[in-house]
C-alpha cells in the first residue's frame, strides 16, 4: 500500500496518471483499522482504474489543513490534480465501491 | 453454511462448523470483529491476563475459523430468502447459497431522531467515544444517554476534552456503580439532569445544542464542538423483517438453542433475544447454533 506523504504528495496524487483514492487514516481511530481490510481490497480489485494511498493524520498536518479533514477515516478521490469527491467513515466494501463508481461517473 | 456478520457470534459460529467438517463462507460488509473491534479494551473476555483490544481479537477469531477452512467474503447482504430447504443471499460479491444459515449481524447505536442529525455525523455528531474522542482534546463536547456506554463514553471524554456535558433525560444514571464515583469526581463533567436535546445548533458542523427540560419545557442553548450520542443501540435485523419473528425492538426472537421460526436459521450473538449482550455469551450463541444446525442437517438429508 503506497504511503504518501506532504512531500511526495505532488508526484503521488496530483500528477498520478490514474485516479487516486486517499485514506485519510491514524493509529488511534479504531473505524480507521475497521476499514483497511475493506480498503486494501478495493485497492487490489481496482488496480487497473485507480492507485490507492494512505494518508496519516497525525505525521502530515499540512495535508490535513490544505483538504479540511476534521474526521478520520475520510476516503478522498483524485483525478488529475482536483478532488472529484469524499467520504467519512463508509459502513461497507461495497459502499466504498459505490462512492468510487458514483464519484468517477460525475 | 452461510454465516452473515464476522463478529464474535458469527467467527466461532464458522470456527465450529469448519471445524466439524461442514462448508462454511462468513459474509462481513468491512472486517472481521463487528462492534467489538471498535472497543479499545476489552478485559472481561477470559484468556487475556492484560486484556486485549477488540480490533485484535476479531482478527484473531476470524483467523481461528480460517485455520479450519472457513472463507471470509467481505460482502453485504442486499436480499435473503431463507424459508426454503436451500437458502440464497443476494449480495454485493453476488449470490450465496446455503443448506443452513446463522445470522450474527449485531446491533448499532441508535440515533437520537432529531433534525438535521445525518447530515453533521462525522462533523460534531459522534457515536462512539473511544473511536472519535481524540480530536477534541482541550474542547467542549457533550454526551447524550444514561446507561453504562454513556456514563464510559464521558469518562474516556473527560481526559481528553476540557470540559464535558452529560445530558440525561432523567435525574439520575442508570450506569453500574463502578462508573458513579469517577464520574462524579471528575471535575470537568457536568450534569444535565432532566434534558433533551431539541436542535442541533450548526453551521457546516456543531456548534451547540438547543436543551429542554422535561418537567418545565424550558430551553436553553448549551455551546459545544461536538457530540457524542449513547442511547442504546439497534439490532441489525431490517432484511429478515418479513420472515423472522422479532421482537418489539427489533431483536430476532431465539431462545438460548439460538433456533429461529424458520429450519436451518439461526441467531447467534447481539441480534438475538437474550438476558446479556457480551462477547462471551456471543461466542456461546456461535457454539450452539452449530450445535443445533448439525442435527438439522442430519434430520433433514
Amino acid at each position: 500500500m503506497l504511503t504518501i506523504t506532504t512531500n511526495s504528495f505532488e508526484n503521488d496524487v496530483l500528477r498520478a496518471d490514474k485516479p487516486v483514492l486517499v485514506d485519510f487514516w491514524a493509529q488511534w481511530c479504531p473505524y480507521c483499522r475497521r476499514i483497511a481490510p475493506a480498503f486494501d481490497k478495493v485497492g487490489e480489485q481496482y488496480a487497473d482504474t485507480l492507485i490507492a494511498g494512505k494518508i496519516n493524520y497525525d505525521e502530515e498536518p499540512q495535508l490535513i489543513e490544505r483538504f479540511g479533514i476534521d474526521t478520520i477515516p475520510t476516503l478522498m478521490l483524485f483525478k488529475n490534480g482536483e478532488v472529484l469527491g469524499a467520504v467519512v467513515a463508509p459502513a461497507s466494501k461495497a459502499a466504498i465501491e459505490t462512492f468510487i463508481q458514483e464519484t468517477l461517473a460525475q | 453454511m452461510i454465516v452473515i456478520g464476522g463478529g464474535p457470534a458469527g467467527c466461532t459460529a464458522a470456527l465450529y462448523a469448519a471445524r466439524s467438517g461442514l462448508s462454511v463462507v462468513i459474509l462481513e460488509k468491512l472486517s472481521a470483529g463487528g462492534q467489538m473491534a471498535l472497543t479499545e479494551q476489552i478485559d472481561n473476555y477470559p484468556g487475556f491476563e492484560d486484556g486485549i483490544d477488540g480490533f485484535t481479537l476479531g482478527e484473531k477469531m476470524q483467523q481461528s475459523a480460517e485455520r479450519f477452512g472457513a472463507v471470509t467474503e467481505l460482502a453485504e447482504v442486499y436480499k435473503v430468502s431463507l424459508s426454503g430447504r436451500i437458502k440464497t443471499l443476494d449480495t454485493s460479491e453476488g449470490v450465496f447459497q446455503g443448506r443452513t444459515v446463522v445470522i450474527a449481524t449485531g446491533a448499532s447505536p441508535r440515533i437520537l431522531g432529531v433534525p438535521d442529525e445525518e447530515a453533521l455525523a462525522g462533523k460534531g455528531v459522534h457515536y462512539c467515544a473511544a473511536c472519535d474522542g481524540a480530536p477534541y482534546r482541550g474542547k467542549t463536547v457533550a454526551v447524550v444517554g444514561g446507561g453504562n456506554s454513556a456514563a464510559a463514553d464521558a469518562l474516556t471524554l473527560s481526559r481528553i476534552a476540557q470540559k464535558v456535558y452529560l445530558i440525561h433525560r432523567r435525574d439520575s444514571l442508570r450506569a453500574t456503580k463502578v462508573y458513579h464515583e469517577p464520574l462524579m469526581n471528575a471535575p470537568n463533567v457536568e450534569f444535565c439532569w432532566n434534558s433533551t436535546v431539541s436542535v442541533l445548533l450548526h453551521d457546516n458542523r456543531l456548534t451547540g445544542l438547543r436543551l429542554k427540560d422535561v418537567n418545565t419545557s424550558a430551553e436553553r442553548d448549551l455551546a459545544c464542538d461536538g457530540v457524542f450520542i449513547s442511547v442504546g443501540r439497534a439490532p441489525a435485523t431490517e432484511l429478515f423483517r418479513n420472515e423472522l419473528a422479532l421482537d418489539k425492538s427489533g431483536y430476532i426472537m431465539a431462545d438460548e438453542s439460538t433456533r429461529t421460526n424458520l429450519p436451518g436459521v439461526f441467531a447467534v450473538g447481539d441480534v438475538r433475544t437474550k438476558a446479556l449482550r457480551q462477547v462471551v455469551t456471543a461466542v456461546s450463541d456461535g457454539a450452539v447454533a452449530v450445535h443445533y444446525a448439525e442435527e438439522y442437517l442430519a434430520e433433514n438429508r
